[in-house]
């Protein structure tokens, strides 16, 4: 798998070219050293690219399974654990992110994050039977810290898109759902979770686009995404900078577009016949 | 499937043929029913007997508490004070399991609040399934019966936002309906409806009247408070002024209150 490669050889050096070398005496003809030079360091850069991804599916996950419920305690809880909840969402969005993410990195004990792992799995396999997957060991400890800071930060936005969407389905929905004999919380599970999800798309699209992007900082504490392998590419050949730049932006325009277009049609597809979406 | 005949094509006045037939043991009682929001007390003391098969209407100028009692009697609206049975249980009762009681007294909204991302079919399946428990192929069937009843079966497939807003409200009715219940409440049904689209509606609650179904109807459609109640219920800043059959309240009030309610009505 691409991605569990580039994950184990974060820290290995410039592998030489690796792409067919068929075609880099063309490229250097035509557009000059620097592009070959990028051309030749292609397969590199596309592995922090493979981390990127990677990186940006794991901190939207952990921003959802974290974010959802903190959305719903907003919206719906009472007392404490809303206030709680509330209070770590504020100090989350009031915090720039590097500096999360640089906290997440020297000063979280790492033992520590594995054991609250390992201690979610073992309460959701307690609650629905053993899990298909286990808390990985082997992932560097950057990887790590990056996935929890952006995955936190990531969090305290995706409560707020929840909350939003949440609070925006009619009463008069729950007040059908009760008139029937439905409980309080099956209303919420069958009649208005299912319309604030439709409602959060445009808001998670928004989302999944800004943890995308965000990723880069990992560049700080050292993770070989995408930014950081640039970076040790053009200060190997400081005339390539401009070059190296505006291939990884490349990049990362087609990631977000991408992601956009497939969110566009997960949209469009899960759209409520009749509604304007 | 459903022990109600399902006669829809009679007359209102119908059902009054076997009115002997039916126990004069009133289906839902209301005693001494207090509420207040803040300093406004909008219900102050209603006492009401509704026999099984009866049609109550209730009827007054907006503010009048009318909504609220309707709404207190499947306890979306808890009463401050007071107690409301449902033949020999007490709603009001704190150890009576709300969600119990609601199963036996439909209710349609004014806003119509059809379950928007579900079909029409499925809005009806979701309590049966959920609440009752029936299988899927129960709880279709028994939807396509509903729907049948208010004259949508052509449209089980459609969602709240391609239906007209009569069709909707139909289609309320009918997921009301599916559930058995002992009673009917209606809080402005058609209010929300231009009056062409209104008909279809009424239509509908005249074919329950016909059946004998027990109603409790908050409306301003006075033609349908004559032709189709049997006792109208005029309130006024919370409390009852009057109360009679259709003939005795339109033509014969005893209040002046009365009076001067309907006359505004009718020139309107």
């Amino acid at each position: 798998m691409e991605g569990t490669v580039a994950l184990t050889e974060l820290s290995t050096a410039l592998p030489a070219g690796q792409l067919s070398s068929l075609g880099e005496a063309q490229v250097g003809r035509y557009l000059g050293t620097d592009w070959e030079f990028v051309y030749r360091n292609g397969d590199y850069l596309l592995r922090g690219m493979a981390v990127t991804i990677v990186l940006t599916l794991t901190s939207i996950l952990v921003g959802f399974l974290a974010g959802f419920p903190a959305g719903a305690l907003e919206a719906y809880g009472s007392g404490y654990s809303r206030a709680f909840v509330r209070k770590v969402g504020v100090l989350l969005r009031g915090t720039p992110i590097l500096v999360i993410m640089l906290f997440t990195y020297f000063v979280l004990p790492i033992e520590v994050v594995l054991g609250a792992a390992e201690f979610g799995l073992r309460s959701v396999e307690f609650v629905l039977g053993p899990a298909p997957v286990t808390v990985p060991t082997d992932v560097p400890d950057a990887f790590v810290a990056a996935t929890i800071a952006l995955g936190f930060r990531s969090a305290a936005y995706q409560s707020q898109i929840f909350r939003g969407a949440l609070g925006s389905i009619d009463e008069g929905q729950m007040e059908a759902a009760r008139s029937i004999g439905m409980g309080r919380l099956e209303a919420i599970r069958h009649v208005i979770v299912p319309q604030a999800l439709r409602r959060s798309v445009p808001g998670f699209q928004n989302e999944f686009t800004i943890v995308l992007k965000d990723t880069s900082i990992a560049f700080a504490i050292g993770l070989g995404e995408l930014l950081k392998r640039s970076h040790d590419l053009f200060t190997q050949q400081t005339t390539a900078v401009l070059e190296v730049i505006l291939f990884i932006s490349l990049l990362y325009f087609v990631l977000t577009f991408g992601t956009n277009r497939t969110l566009d049609y997960v949209s469009n597809r899960f759209a409520i016949p009749g509604e304007s979406s | 499937m459903s022990d109600r005949p399902k006669t829809t094509d009679g007359t209102v006045r119908e059902r009054d043929a076997d009115a002997s037939a039916r126990g004069t043991e009133p289906l839902l009682r209301i005693e001494d029913v207090h509420k207040s929001y803040g300093d406004e007390e909008v219900l102050r003391g209603i006492d009401l007997e509704i026999d099984r098969g009866d049609v109550e209407v209730l009827v007054g100028p907006s503010g009048s508490g009318k909504s609220t009692l309707l709404r207190c009697l499947n306890r979306l609206t808890e009463v401050d004070s007071g107690h409301i049975y449902l033949g020999d249980t007490e709603v009001t009762a704190p150890d009576t399991d709300p969600n119990a009681v609601r199963q036996q007294i439909g209710m349609v909204f004014q806003d119509i609040n059809l379950f928007a991302h579900l079909t029409a079919r499925k809005n009806i399946t979701l309590g049966l399934r959920k609440v009752r428990g029936l299988s899927a192929e129960e709880a279709r069937q028994r939807a396509d019966s509903e729907l049948e009843r208010v004259g949508l079966a052509d449209q089980a497939d459609s969602y709240p936002a391609q239906l007209s807003g009569g069709q909707k409200q139909r289609v309320g009715i009918a997921r009301a309906l599916a559930m058995d219940p002992e009673v009917m409440l209606f809080d402005e049904p058609t209010s929300a409806l231009d009056p062409e689209l209104s008909n279809e509606v009424l239509e509908v609650m005249q074919g329950l009247v016909a059946e004998g179904m027990t109603m409790v109807v908050v409306t301003h459609e006075m033609r349908f408070a004559r032709g189709g109640a049997d006792e109208i219920t005029f309130l006024a800043d919370g409390a009852i002024v009057e109360r009679g059959p259709p003939e005795k309240l339109f033509e014969n009030p005893e209040r002046e209150r009365t009076k001067r309610f309907f006359e505004s009505i009718r020139h309107e």
